[in-house]
């Protein structure tokens, strides 16, 4: 068993403006990724303004002081790169990795959208990029059968006022409300040094990381108070088991059970994130085990679970299956939610654990195979514990769970009244 | 002011260079290999002269049945056990095909790759296949296709392939099938596809620190059992461009957005023009920056993204855009595009645009080329193509060279805007109106209703 999940150098550097600088040396391929991780996602927005710390995300590639509309991209892929940027109810994180010789043109880049994009945003933009991301919210939410399910989950799981009520991609009607003024001032409060972790992986030396650091970031300041997101931490259990039913044009019926357990980073998550692999990942699965193979209900490609990795309150594990032809959205839940019981009851077995663990050791590794994969990861833990060093505890951690912690935890998290189940059932053809 | 305002230039480049290759015959197969030192990941994978374009026509998606039927249980052990195996090491059998192969690959941290792949060989060469399984799967491969078809986007596609390439070729059919096409096949078609091409030994290809690795033993394991000769490819098939434009309405009742599928017969892999079609594709619709994306998402915002490129198998190839923009601008959508594509043809392609072009497709031989995953997909295109070990750094000389005169040149040839077929999936009560009025081509419904 490996005694760390991250086996190279980290340093982490703040400048007096605050920004922390995470460097992590490679030099096996002439390659840099550049992360930033901003502390805003759609947890931060208030009721009115869902959607904006995405659609937000977007205007960050449209220019800033010295960088003009469209040129951030040119510039990105014309250096050899890959870029993207994502929004989740926790943060935004903005990443690119070029070749070695480009690390302080991604750097200038940054700086430019961190320090300047204020005078550079208008309404034109505003308006272009508010129906791109509403066609994003078409094309992914509203045009595709099941679409919408993480947007029904949601406000089941989280009560209203809870930073998790509302879906990242925001509302139409909300997103049709924007206003300039209100981006200005997103950008004033949210996108300041202090407030963002910058990670370099790959060719490149902290001492060479710092210094451009420093030359770029280093004069913008600091803002002092950045409001923080409401309080999700305790979400009171309401005793009652939600349930929603959805008739609609879907080509089966499809169960989602989902629970809030821990927040990610937690050890109870630690424990979730084993349990939920023992649950649903793999043909070896319970899920798979009991309701595509033994019973034969569920339909083998779609049946699974997972926690969605969230940090700043009980996150997520969702259960989901689809039924066979002629099995009903009824008989598919009653199995679903027996085998979910099951994990407080009938204790995982030896094998399955070694099983989850061997699955998640390999998908840990993936994701450190790539310079990419590691600078987010490392931007994630200084921002999200404040030291980007813990990385290295993960794998160890989920390792270490054992069998009885499973059963524990299952017994606390998992129970029915505190249960979310999302059903769609397709309409009745005349 | 608190920002630099002048763009720094490049520092020194250092050179990437493509891991050193390492190729062998052994035990009558193939093993084509990189070294990756230091990696803790490896990745096997197997490659078999039996993609879609082996299965009779009238089978489509026999290949992907057979494919899910190999974790039915093997000689040995059945299903579950299979399963607890080969998951316990850590990795599950990932499977695929495309045209030209079957592939079924592993991965694993390196030091279980030996076990893993005796499993991977398990499945391919010794699969069970059960009668009452092959037809359980091949029912649920049905479902998951109705389930996939469901989606916009498969009825389109297999309306523009068909349009093509002719429904009544293999090639102009889906590469998976289609739920009818996979509903019809029986059991003896699986069990006649697997003696026809999964016991020949293919070529393994293997991405991981191969200091810690054993290529002997692992190619011992992938061709136990194996044999036969290599069968000829076939010859490369010359499909005609069409005299006229048209379009295909696809209808997708309900529909917020229309898909649209827009394309016409290209060339296939190893045509000369290669590298200059790939680079006047992406400048058309291949990055984030191209022509099309620029047009239709940044500046009208008539899409969450809109791209295009030229796609090529051994035999025949293809170009194609593919979008999905909201209904009630379907038709000015379509004509920008159509209108982009033929400026492209026309006026060829900027030395601006090409610069960005190509720096971006040659450095992402270094930015993308990292795990072993996408190591062992570079290795995959060298034995399907026929390439030398070599091969990624002269596309990256090829790729710097080209110049303006050739990409316009390849543009000029390779484009065929008065060609294209239109496949329009949406609304048809709200569209189809205004799609006629269009102009763009004659319009007909999808015959496969």
């Amino acid at each position: 068993m490996p005694d760390s999940g991250y086996p190279w150098p980290i340093s982490m550097t703040r400048l007096d403006n605050g920004l922390r600088v995470v460097v992590s040396e490679d030099r096996t391929a002439p390659a840099v990724a550049v992360n930033l991780w901003y502390d805003v996602g759609s947890r931060h927005e208030p009721a009115g303004q869902t959607g904006f710390a995405h659609l937000f995300e977007h205007l960050m590639f449209e220019g800033s002081v010295h960088v003009a509309k469209t040129e951030h991209m040119k510039l990105v892929q014309g250096a050899g790169g890959s870029l993207n940027a994502t929004t989740n109810p926790d943060r935004t994180n903005y990443f690119e990795t070029v070749p070695a010789e480009h690390l302080e043109l991604a750097l200038w880049l940054e700086a430019d959208r961190m320090g300047g994009l204020v005078p550079a945003l208008t309404q034109e933009t505003l308006d272009n990029q508010r129906d791109v991301v509403k066609n994003e919210r078409r094309q992914r939410y509203e045009n595709v059968p099941y679409g919408d399910a993480w947007l029904r989950l949601l406000p089941l799981l989280y009560p209203p006022g809870h930073p998790y009520h509302h879906a990242t991609i925001g509302s139409m009607a909300d997103l049709n409300a924007a206003d300039l003024a209100t981006f200005q001032a997103f950008h004033r409060t949210y996108y300041a040094p202090n407030n963002a972790v910058l990670t370099v992986v790959g060719d490149a030396t902290t001492d060479e990381v710092v210094a451009l650091a420093r030359k770029y970031f280093g004069a913008l300041p600091p803002r002092p108070e950045i409001p923080p997101a409401p309080d999700g931490r305790v979400v009171p259990a309401t005793g009652v088991p939600a349930e929603e039913t959805v008739v609609t044009d879907v080509p089966a019926p499809r169960v989602f059970v989902a629970h809030r357990t821990h927040p990610f980073g937690s050890p109870g998550y630690d424990v979730v994130t084993v349990l939920a692999t023992v649950l649903g990942s793999g043909r070896g699965s319970r899920l798979y085990q009991r309701l595509a193979d033994g019973e034969r209900i569920a339909q083998p490609d779609l049946v699974g679970a997972y926690g969605v990795d969230l940090a700043h309150a009980p996150a997520p594990l969702i259960a989901t299956a689809t039924a066979r032809p002629g099995v009903t959205g009824e008989r598919l839940a009653a199995g679903l939610t027996e085998v979910i019981d099951e994990l407080a009851t009938v204790p995982v077995t030896a094998a399955e654990l070694d099983r989850a663990k061997a699955l998640l050791a390999t998908a840990w590794w993936r994701q450190m195979s790539t310079v990419d994969g590691r600078a987010d990861a490392l931007g994630r833990y200084a921002t999200q514990f404040g030291d980007p060093a813990t990385v290295a505890q993960r794998l160890p951690a989920w390792l270490a769970v054992t069998a009885e912690q499973i059963a524990e935890v299952a017994a606390e998290v998992l129970a029915a009244d505190n249960r979310v189940t999302l059903t769609y059932r397709p309409e009745e053809k005349s | 002011m608190t920002l630099i305002a002048d763009r720094p230039g490049p520092g020194e480049a250092r050179p990437y260079r493509f891991p050193q290759v390492v190729r062998r015959s052994v035990a009558g197969g193939q093993v084509v290999a990189a070294h990756l030192p230091g990696q803790n990941l490896a990745v096997a994978l197997l490659l078999l002269d039996a993609g879609a374009g082996r299965e009779p026509v009238g089978k489509d998606g026999l290949g992907g049945v057979l494919a899910k039927a190999l974790e039915e249980g093997t000689t040995q052990r059945d299903a579950t056990s299979y399963a607890l195996a080969i998951e316990a090491l850590g990795t599950e059998l990932v499977t695929g095909l495309d045209w030209d192969t079957f592939q079924a690959s592993v991965q694993v941290p390196v030091d279980r790759l030996g076990a893993a792949v005796e499993l991977l060989a398990e499945a391919v060469r010794t699969p069970r296949l059960d009668p009452d399984d092959v037809r359980r799967v091949r029912d649920d491969e049905a479902t998951a296709l109705r389930m996939d078809w469901a989606n916009p986007g498969p009825r389109a596609d297999a309306a523009l392939r068909a349009d093509l390439f002719g429904a009544g070729n293999r090639w102009g059919r889906p590469m998976y099938g289609d739920p009818d096409s996979v509903a019809g096949l029986d059991v003896e078609d699986v069990t006649v596809f697997h003696s026809e091409w999964f016991i020949r030994p293919g070529t393994l290809v293997v991405a991981g620190d191969l200091d810690r690795l054993d290529l002997d033993a692992l190619a011992a394991a992938a061709f136990a059992g194996t044999g036969g000769p290599a069968v000829d490819r076939g010859a490369t098939i010359e499909v005609p461009v069409r005299a006229e434009r048209r379009i295909i309405l696809v209808d997708r009742p309900g529909s917020v957005q229309s898909t649209l599928r827009l394309g016409h017969p290209a060339p296939h892999r190893a045509h000369p023009d290669h590298v200059p079609m790939a680079l006047a594709g992406t400048v058309l619709g291949g990055a984030f920056t191209s022509r099309l994306n620029h047009l239709i998402r940044e500046v009208r915002g008539y899409t969450y993204g809109i791209r295009g490129d030229f796609a090529s198998s051994r035999r025949f190839g293809r170009f194609a855009v593919s979008s999905g923009v909201q209904t009630a601008v379907t038709a000015p959508a379509l004509v920008e595009a159509v209108g982009e594509i033929a400026r492209t043809q026309a006026g060829g392609v900027t030395e601006d645009e090409l610069a960005v072009a190509r720096s971006w497709r040659a450095g992402q031989l270094s930015v993308e080329l990292q795990s072993p995953r996408a190591i062992a997909g570079a290795l995959s295109t060298l034995v399907v193509h026929d390439l030398p070990d070599d091969y990624h750094a002269r596309l990256r000389e090829a790729l710097l060279a080209a110049d303006v005169a050739q990409v316009s040149a390849a543009a000029a040839t390779h484009l065929h805007p008065q060609s294209l077929t239109l496949v329009v999936e949406g609304d048809a009560a709200l569209i189809r109106d205004e799609l006629v009025a269009t102009g763009l081509g004659e319009l007909t419904d999808d015959p496969a209703g």
